[in-house]
């Protein structure tokens, strides 16, 4: 990986953990709001905990280098998820654009570190 | 993809079948129940990565035909050689070593006995050197110790002397990890063998251990070089003052790769690599193809006369055999100006290496029985056979083996994957990758972890312990009371084998030199 692409791989890293660190938190600790959402979506409280979690690890995945191309497929899986979520059920809110934008930065993040995804990278070269 | 199984009918099937499960959870999702959508997006993300696959990459045929199904035979294929290892292959039939001999180390290495019942399973029809035992073995207390001592004809000021015929063949850290070259030169320590340090630079961590050393210099002399690849005598005075540093061997070539320079792959080049031989990171390290002193045959004498100088210690080359008629013309030469390395060791062309192009691996060089006889065979013929000693190395792994290349003229044995493998090498052949699964030939934190030093060096004593013993054994069986007296009439060889062949060419006619 060259430098600029290491710096912008860790500014898109730590955007993203900036926010959902917060939205795992929520979840994980049963914030009014988020057992709003989830009863919304008739996955109170096993759905909530779930998506917490993995977000948490999302997190965690993102911090460390190697594993950083993980957590960003798993962060656009999520945000998939939550975007299938507003269209389906909530609606429009501030939240739908937090999920677009978390989608775009995960997507940049695999992109610059595809190398980094062992099983396609072994066939890529 | 003929056959009963329609690869092409099952990858279409599977390239609709992905995003129609995807829709279908997205329905399960929104009228069922939300947690359908953990499938929607699973098999959405499927969805994506297989139009990658069938519509925009364009290397891959495979991909672009079958798409997420292909990779399944990619997959299938890197992990072939461990299916084949531990499926299918006969025990005689893997290379380089099969299992027969890997397993014979393994025992060795863990203090097992390594008697076997029935028979043996190796061909004794035509292609096999044995040795020849006496009708009268002797007891093993009336065998000489084995005992050699390098430097003795040319008089240094320190001579090396050796008291088992073992040596740890050339294997620089670089190819090697820190753990590995730690498990090695403390387990020759434990068993009181040198071992050779490769053309890595200063041997950081075959030093660290305090065994007794060879310092190899590579054609780009890592470690004791200048800018332009010429020798420092400088600094290689200062290396081989060294208390450590008991040898100096001018690596000429080597039989995986002889012709070309060494070959250390990007993967490998970590800071400290980089620091310590002197080289950028981020781009494969070549080494020349020859010492830039080294032009002909007058220059090269002319350089280990250099070298000699310099140190108070051995001072011995390695080579691979080409041309039979450029060894004996640089012999000439070396009587000529009474020059002469303190010891050769020659290497077959079967011998190993941590990266190699494939064409020089598979197709250069003289194997190492021929070598060594044709060596030993010219030596004795110009009369200075005694003023130097022959190591030797390629696949010498077991004591039979080792036997064989001491009768045909060898003093000393040396080996590189025997002892590897005596390490816990399960010859995955990944040493140029970097992801040695044993955590050898690797510089990752995360698979060298389970490579125990400790442990590991206990091995390599035991290895060297039962190796000796079978030597000591082997001579008590052939009634030889001094190691000195092997020789080829102790062979068996048959004659359809390369060696023969070798025996009678230069027996009918011994090859005039053109100059
Ligand atoms: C991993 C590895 C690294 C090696 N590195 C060197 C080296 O730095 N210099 C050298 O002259 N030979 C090197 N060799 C070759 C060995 O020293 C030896 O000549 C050859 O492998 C034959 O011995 P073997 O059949 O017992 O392995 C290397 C071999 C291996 C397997």
């Amino acid at each position: 990986m060259k430098p600029t692409a290491q710096i912008i791989s860790w500014i898109l890293q730590l955007t993203i953990i900036t926010l959902l660190a917060p939205a795992a938190y929520a979840k994980l600790t049963a914030h009014p709001d988020a057992v709003a959402l989830f009863t919304t979506l008739e996955m109170e409280p096993a759905g909530r905990y779930i998506i917490g979690f993995l977000e948490a690890a999302t997190c965690a995945l993102l911090l460390n280098p190697n594993s950083a191309v993980h957590g960003a497929i798993l962060s656009l899986g999520i945000m998939i998820g939550a975007l299938i979520a507003h269209l389906s059920k909530i609606g429009f809110d501030n939240m739908f654009y937090f999920s677009l934008i978390l989608i775009i930065t995960s997507s940049a993040i695999i992109y610059l570190r595809r190398k980094q995804i062992k099983s396609i990278a072994r066939m890529l070269n | 993809m003929a056959g009963s199984i329609d690869l092409h009918k099952i990858s279409r099937f599977a390239n609709l079948a992905i995003p129609s499960t995807a829709a279908l959870a997205f329905l399960g999702g929104h009228f069922v129940s939300f947690y359908f959508h953990f499938l929607t997006v699973t098999f959405l993300l499927l969805t994506i990565i297989n139009i990658f696959y069938l519509f925009i990459q364009k290397k891959h045929t495979i991909l672009r035909n079958f798409g997420i199904l292909g990779q399944a035979r990619y997959i299938i294929e890197s992990i072939g050689p461990e299916m084949r290892q531990y499926l299918f292959a006969n025990d005689t039939e893997e290379r380089p070593f099969n299992r027969i001999e890997r397993s014979e180390i393994y025992r060795k290495s863990k203090g097992i006995d390594s008697a076997s019942s029935f028979g043996s399973q190796l061909n004794f029809d035509n292609a096999e050197i044995k040795i020849r035992h006496s009708m009268y073995p002797i007891d093993r207390e009336n065998i000489k110790q084995y005992a050699l001592t390098f430097g003795e004809e040319r008089g240094v000021k320190e001579p090396y002397t050796i008291h088992k015929p073992y040596i740890i063949s050339a294997m620089s850290y670089g190819a090697l990890g820190e753990n590995a070259i730690r498990a090695l030169s403390r387990g020759a320590r434990l068993a009181g063998i040198a071992m050779n340090t490769g053309e890595g630079g200063i041997p950081k961590y075959h030093m660290a251990e305090g065994g007794e050393l060879i310092f190899q210099m590579g054609t780009a002399k890592f470690g004791v070089r200048n800018d332009d690849s010429s020798l420092n005598t400088e600094k290689l005075k200062k290396l081989c003052a060294e208390p450590t540093i008991k040898m100096v061997e001018i690596k000429l070539s080597q039989g995986a790769k002889p012709g070309k320079g060494g070959l250390l792959p990007k993967e490998k080049i970590t800071p400290e690599i980089s620091t310590l031989r002197g080289v950028p990171m981020g781009q494969d390290v070549v080494s020349p193809a020859h010492h830039i002193e080294c032009t002909c045959k007058k220059t090269t004498v002319a350089f280990i006369k250099n070298v000699q100088d310099a140190c108070t210690i051995p001072v011995g080359i390695k080579l691979c055999l080409g041309k039979i008629s450029d060894f004996h013309e640089i012999v000439l030469e070396m009587k000529a100006q009474d020059t002469f390395p303190d010891f050769i060791a020659i290497d077959g062309a079967e011998g190993g290496t941590g990266a190699a192009p494939k064409a020089f691996m598979d197709g250069y060089g003289m194997p190492l029985m021929p070598s060594l006889y044709a060596v030993n065979d010219i030596l004795v013929r110009e009369g200075v056979r005694n003023k130097l000693k022959i190591i030797a190395a390629g696949k010498l792994i077991n004591s039979s083996k080792q036997f064989i290349a001491l009768a045909l003229g060898a003093d000393a044995i040396y080996s590189a994957r025997g002892f590897m493998l005596s390490i816990g090498c399960i010859q995955a052949m990944l040493c140029g990758n970097n992801t040695c699964p044993v955590g050898i030939t690797t510089h990752d934190p995360s698979l060298q972890k389970g490579l125990i030093v400790q442990e590991k060096a206990k091995r390599v004593a035991n290895y060297v312990h039962g190796l000796e013993h079978d030597f000591y054994e082997m001579l008590a069986a052939a009634g030889i009371k001094d190691t000195k007296n092997i020789n080829i009439n102790q062979l068996y060889i048959p004659k359809d084998t390369a060696l023969a062949g070798q025996i009678n060419e230069l027996q009918q006619k011994a090859p005039t030199p053109s100059a």
